[in-house]
């Protein structure tokens, strides 16, 4: 065998931050794709741009933490976090440099050709629309501004985070004392109101739209009246805000986390945006209040915070500009009145969102909730959407006296305080509610319904890759199963015993669970190739997932593709493996998906020699997830199951429409569709489930249009 | 729905709690439904200070509570909590009861070890196929336990004997613990611990029998199978060997890590293994067999046999009288007349029925009673009532509880001696002082049919007419020594039955 090979090697890895940005700049192609309609245009530019601003709070962030803290260790491509956060900015730069291009040569040009004039600064209003506004801003936004101005006597007033303000130069008017000082003076542009303000009709019935801060700069004088404004420029901060909360000396980590979300507006400034012709001394005066260097200073050439196109997107009309809303497909294993139950108890069932609807997994824990037979409900959440029919049903299931224990997590980012909420509610219900483990996040997505049948209990299952959200599960791509297999029920019992501090089963069925186990199990499925190609099989793996940077696993992955085994991986966002280095990843191809649905399924497929296994979990290959969190890996059993899910991953590898390609050197490229027939695996998938509810219609319907009547038989239960 | 039952059974033992949820149908036998586990240390309190710490109690009160929100969960109809040897030697046993009742409701009984290991036992045995299988060659059962390890041995297809050595793989991790030193001298010391009462055990139990399998249940075998390939249950002693010297070599971390092996029981596989690689030396077993059975699984079938709600196969009774019979033979009773004196007094037994109100339990610690009645004189021909008495009380018999040997032991004092009805012994309540009067008449009776030891007494029949019992025997020899013993023998049967026992010859003999 030789020498074992080094695979660990600094340059055979992308840093992820890096890699992150290149997803981010994929998604802005999206945006700049004029094959898509021109809102979808502005919905791609405005999720780039919230993105980005997850991005710094949450990465960025933490690598400063790291400069702070003085730490000098390197990542997995060699980097410290110093060198990472130059490359970084550069990157980040670069990236905002992309968006407003977009928005200025493109998207703006084109809403005007669609007439929809947007205002870029108030100087532009005409007469009749300047009285408009002004008449705006002292009916509605007057009595909600508070300007702040600094003195000796008013410190610099606290700047929240991601919140939109003016900055203002102020000078006294004629008959004050000292003439010729400068004061300054900030206000926040109130986020109760609406960014975008549209102005009366044109004559051709073309509309008219101002930003909101722009109405505020026009009337700055109204707001200090003994004042004259020297100059008034928009801009908007960027604090710290990872939280890291010490779980072993929080008491009660639902008042920690409450806690921790008043101090988070307390964090350090970590970027400036300002408008690109921004006065040089107001800059110089938030400069120092925010004590920053030039690097964090971004210049913007246009409206700052373009995450108001999203609103835009949500205005009325405009339909042709828009895709036509899809409407998820009814599952056609449930196209039936029997219950969700009964349909389970034919055989496992495979959901795939948003193509097929969410409603059976909502029907799973409704029907759960009245059924009398039905004992118990055990149920992860993470994040679900605000008035969640879930929670609801769980609620209602405790009232009706079942036993119902959520796991709520409170530490699913960005959304605390919206968990908090809902979890006081479920409790009230008599819900026994599990506020987390300790140390660990938990993100396994699995439901479990005990019910009291004829011969005895049996267990219901489902268990998926997204979030129990119905409003996600509209626009991510997820799958999931549900089943009463014996072997899973009680698998997944033992997996909640676990979450309730029991100790672990004396052993596993079928699941495999982070972080204690599934690592592991990759490795040793990985392992398993690698020596199906030894014996002389063909070495096969097909993985998709949102982002692959854990170093155990990708180093299986460059042994295995060094022995022979083919590797396709779909990987939507960070991915810190490269393709084609010699003699380590020539064998791995690595493809993302970026389309309107955003791609958030884990499909795991291993070629076994022939006899093929394919499991699906909430895991991505990420430290994260496998050493940090609790996560599930369920195999797909049966076989009509498996063939839709390696359809799946079939489709995408040949999709080449929405697919990037990464290249040998680091890039991502569409590929040459030049003479090939156009797939777009979203729109391909779309098909299918109309094609697959029609189907079940008409068989339904031809059952009812014959000339016989068929009585209906008692259902099962 | 009538025909599944659920039931819930509650192991508390040593090393943690432990609780099952069965269902049982006739259809599909019994069938686990959940197990939860959580590591309660409660061995460290009694092991260390001789009692078990309020802290403990506390925490066990809330653990069990939380079993009774399961219970409610699966609307368990049937439950039983078992305590064992952390409860059973903890000074404040009674208290912690107790307190455990008043909180929880839950109430605990305490094992005797020959039950617990008893009911782990019938947990294998319900494992009908491989079990009788495995039972073909010599067979011994190993328990090796984080308190005591117990083993347990075949002849043929019946248990014969079972022994209880204190290598509990927890006694000896802290044993070896408050020595410290080498890691290396640790384990020589710990190996010299384990092949003294191996070495003892083995002169006097295993002697010309002959070990191929060992079924190895408990603790530690649950891990290891880990050791050879992937959760197998049979490995062969040579996969152990090599497992072990693997262990051997390796820290408790790396095999926690090797052999996925939680932290918390990593500390007991080493020494566990330890007791098992010399027991596998001692007996040159060929083959271990690891059913992985949980006390739960013996304390769901002894309900479901009691219940009628399924058969075994396996004749558990015989076991034990088996057991009896070898533990007779160890003291040089005399056989023949032990099996004529069963037979007596186990058709004085059935042809009372209807008067003395006793079920069929009683008439197994009749019969033991019986087989066990002059061992005593092993020791003493003056005092074998005493000694007798003793040397059952130390015994244990395989599937008899601590309680019911209380009972075997005085009956058989008493066969032998004036009963004394103003008895001190405190292990002794009502119900069995008056289950021993019963159980000690019908003996004295049975053994004064045959004073001399002939057999004259070979086919009696028994029938209770006026308030006389008539006992019946077609025997043509003179019965006149039979009879004399009789008379004072029968006044004591008539005190406790108002019933007058009568001999005679059947007519015509």
């Amino acid at each position: 065998m030789g020498v074992e090979k080094d695979f660990q090697k600094f340059e055979y890895f992308q840093n992820r931050e890096l890699s992150w940005l290149q997803f981010n700049h994929r998604v802005l192609s999206e945006a700049r794709d004029k094959n898509n309609l021109l809102f979808e245009r502005l919905k791609f530019l405005a999720i780039t741009a919230s993105n980005l601003d997850e991005f710094v709070m949450v990465r960025v962030a933490s690598l400063k933490d790291m400069v702070h803290a003085d730490y000098t260790g390197r990542d997995i491509a060699g980097m410290t976090a110093e060198e990472q956060l130059e490359k970084i900015g550069h990157g980040m730069h670069g990236l905002v440099d992309v968006q407003y291009s977009t928005w200025n040569r493109s998207l703006l040009p084109l809403l005007k050709k669609e007439k929809i004039e947007f205002i870029s600064c108030h100087e532009q209003l005409d007469d009749s629309q300047g009285a408009f506004v002004d008449e705006y801003f002292e009916a509605s936004i007057y009595p909600v501004v508070t300007p702040m101005a600094v003195d000796p006597s008013r410190p610099f007033p606290l700047i929240r985070n991601k919140t939109l303000n003016i900055a203002a130069l102020l000078k006294k008017k004629k008959g004050a004392e000292k003439k010729g000082e400068l004061e300054f003076a900030t206000v926040q542009v109130p986020a109760v109101l609406p960014r975008i303000v549209e102005l009366p009709k044109g004559k051709d019935g073309e509309r008219f739209v101002i930003l909101l801060e722009e109405i505020i700069e026009r009337n700055m004088s109204r707001l200090f009246l003994n004042y004259e404004i020297v100059c008034a420029h928009p801009y908007r901060i960027m604090r710290n805000a990872d939280l890291s909360i010490d779980e072993e000396e929080a008491e009660d980590l639902l008042k920690e986390i409450e806690r921790q979300l008043k101090r988070r507006q307390w964090g350090e400034v970590i970027r400036l945006e300002v408008e690109e012709s921004i006065d040089k001394r107001l800059l110089k005066i938030l400069k120092k209040e925010f004590a920053i260097k030039d690097d964090v200073i971004f210049f913007i050439n246009g409206p700052l915070d373009l995450t108001f196109l999203m609103k835009i997107y949500g205005t009325e009309g405009f339909d042709h500009l828009k895709q036509k809303p899809w409407k998820p497909q009814i599952v056609p294993e449930f196209a039936n009145e029997e219950g969700v139950f009964a349909n389970i108890r034919k055989g496992d069932i495979f959901l795939h969102h948003p193509y097929e609807s969410f409603d059976p997994v909502v029907d799973f824990v409704k029907q759960a909730a009245s059924d009398p037979q039905v004992l118990a409900i055990k149920q992860t959440l993470y994040r679900v959407s605000g008035h969640s029919p879930i929670v609801a049903a769980l609620a209602r299931a405790a009232e009706n006296g079942k036993q119902v224990t959520v796991l709520v997590e409170l530490k699913a980012r960005f959304d605390e305080e919206n968990n908090i909420l809902w979890a006081k509610r479920l409790e009230q219900a008599g819900c026994h509610v599990i506020y987390g483990l300790l140390g660990l996040k938990t993100h396994c997505k699995i439901c479990l319904v005990v019910r009291k049948e004829e011969d005895g209990i049996r267990r219901y299952v489902h268990m998926a890759t997204g979030n129990y959200n119905d409003s996600t599960a509209k626009l991510y791509t997820d799958t999931g199963i549900m089943t009463c297999d014996r072997a899973i029920g009680e698998d997944a019992s033992a997996v909640f015993n676990m979450l309730s501090g029991y100790s672990e089963p004396l052993s596993w069925n079928k699941l495999s669970m982070a972080p204690l186990w599934l690592k592991n199990r990759f490795v040793s499925l990985i392992r398993r190739e690698v020596k199906c190609v030894s014996q002389g099989y063909e070495g096969r793996i097909i993985a998709k997932m949102n982002s692959l940077c854990d170093p155990v696993i990708m180093e299986e992955l460059y042994k295995a593709s060094a022995a022979g085994v083919k590797i396709d991986l779909i990987v939507r966002g960070i991915c810190c493996l490269k393709t084609g280095l010699p003699g380590v990843s020539e064998n791995i191809t690595v493809r993302s998906i970026v389309g309107a649905f955003l791609e958030h399924s884990r499909i795991f497929y291993f070629g076994n020699g022939g006899n093929y296994e394919i499991y699906m979990g909430s895991a991505d290959w990420m430290p994260r997830n496998l050493d940090r969190r609790v996560e599930l890996l369920f195999p797909v059993e049966v076989k009509e199951n498996k063939e839709q899910a390696l359809h799946i991953l079939e489709t995408e590898l040949a999709d080449n429409v929405r697919s990037h390609i990464l290249q040998t050197d680091g890039a991502y490229e569409k590929p040459d569709k030049r003479g090939k027939v156009l797939v777009d695996s979203q729109a391909v998938f779309a098909q299918e489930a109309i094609q697959a509810a029609r189907d079940i219609k008409e068989k339904k319907g031809q059952l009812v249009s014959g000339r016989t009547f068929i009585p209906r038989e008692r259902p099962e239960e | 729905m009538a025909s599944v039952t659920t039931f819930a059974a509650i192991d508390v033992g040593s090393y943690e709690l432990e609780l099952t949820i069965y269902e049982i149908s006739p259809k599909k036998g019994i069938v686990q439904l959940e197990r939860l586990r959580k590591v309660i240390g409660l061995g460290r309190d009694t092991y260390g200070q001789g009692m078990i710490s309020y802290d403990r109690v506390d925490e066990m009160c809330r653990l069990l509570h939380r079993f009774q929100g399961v219970m409610a969960e699966y609307q368990v109809e049937n439950y039983r909590a078992y305590g064992t040897s952390a409860i059973r030697e903890a000074e404040n046993r009674e208290v912690v009861l107790d307190q455990i009742k008043v909180r929880t409701g839950i109430e605990i009984d305490v094992l005797s070890n020959s039950e617990q290991r008893f009911l782990c036992y019938k947990a294998i045995a319900a494992k009908e196929n491989e079990f009788n299988n495995i039972i073909q060659k010599g067979t011994a059962i190993v328990e090796v336990g984080s308190g005591s390890t117990q083993i347990s041995l075949f002849d043929k297809d019946a248990l014969v004997t079972t022994q209880n050595l204190k290598l509990g793989a927890l006694r000896i991790h802290e044993i070896l613990a408050r020595i410290g030193g080498m890691a290396e001298d640790r384990k020589k010391l710990a190996q010299e611990l384990i092949d003294n009462d191996i070495a003892t055990f083995k002169k006097l139990f295993l002697k010309e029998r002959n070990v191929k399998n060992i079924i190895a249940t408990g603790v530690c075998a649950m891990y290891l199978g880990r050791g050879a390939h992937a959760d197998k249950q049979r490995i062969s002693a040579q996969e152990f060997m090599e497992f072990y010297e693997d262990l051997r070599n390796m820290g408790e971390e790396q095999i926690a890590d090797k052999y996925d092996i939680p932290g918390e029981f990593v500390s007991l596989v080493v020494p566990g293994a330890m007791v098992y690689k010399r027991l596998i030396d001692a007996t040159e077993a060929e083959m271990v067999w690891l059913p992985g059975v949980r006390l739960g699984d013996g304390i769901v079938a002894e309900f479901a046999e009691q219940k009628k709600l399924i058969h075994f196969a396996h004749d558990f009774s015989k076991d034990i009288l088996v057991a009896a019979r070898n533990i007779a033979k160890r003291y040089m009773s005399d056989k023949d007349h032990a099996a004529i004196l069963e037979k007596n007094v186990l058709n004085i037994f059935d042809g009372m029925k209807k008067y003395h109100g006793l079920g069929k339990r009683e008439r197994l610690l009749l019969q033991i009673s019986a087989i066990l009645h002059d061992c005593g004189k092993y020791i003493s021909m003056k005092t074998p009532g005493e000694c007798a008495y003793n040397i059952i009380l130390s015994t244990e018999i395989i599937g008899v509880s601590h309680r019911e040997r209380v009972i075997i032991a005085n009956v058989v004092k008493y066969n032998a001696m004036e009963f004394d009805y103003r008895t001190q012994d405190v292990d002794l309540n009502k119900a069995m002082r008056i289950t021993i009067a019963k159980l000690t008449a019908i003996l004295k009776i049975g053994n004064a049919m045959d004073r001399s030891q002939k057999q004259k007494f070979k086919d009696v029949r028994v029938s209770v007419k006026d308030l006389q019992m008539f006992i019946t025997t077609s025997s043509s020899e003179s019965i006149l020594l039979e009879e004399t013993m009789f008379t004072h023998r029968a006044d004591f049967f008539e005190e406790v039955y108002g019933i007058r026992p009568v001999l005679k010859k059947k007519k015509g003999a």
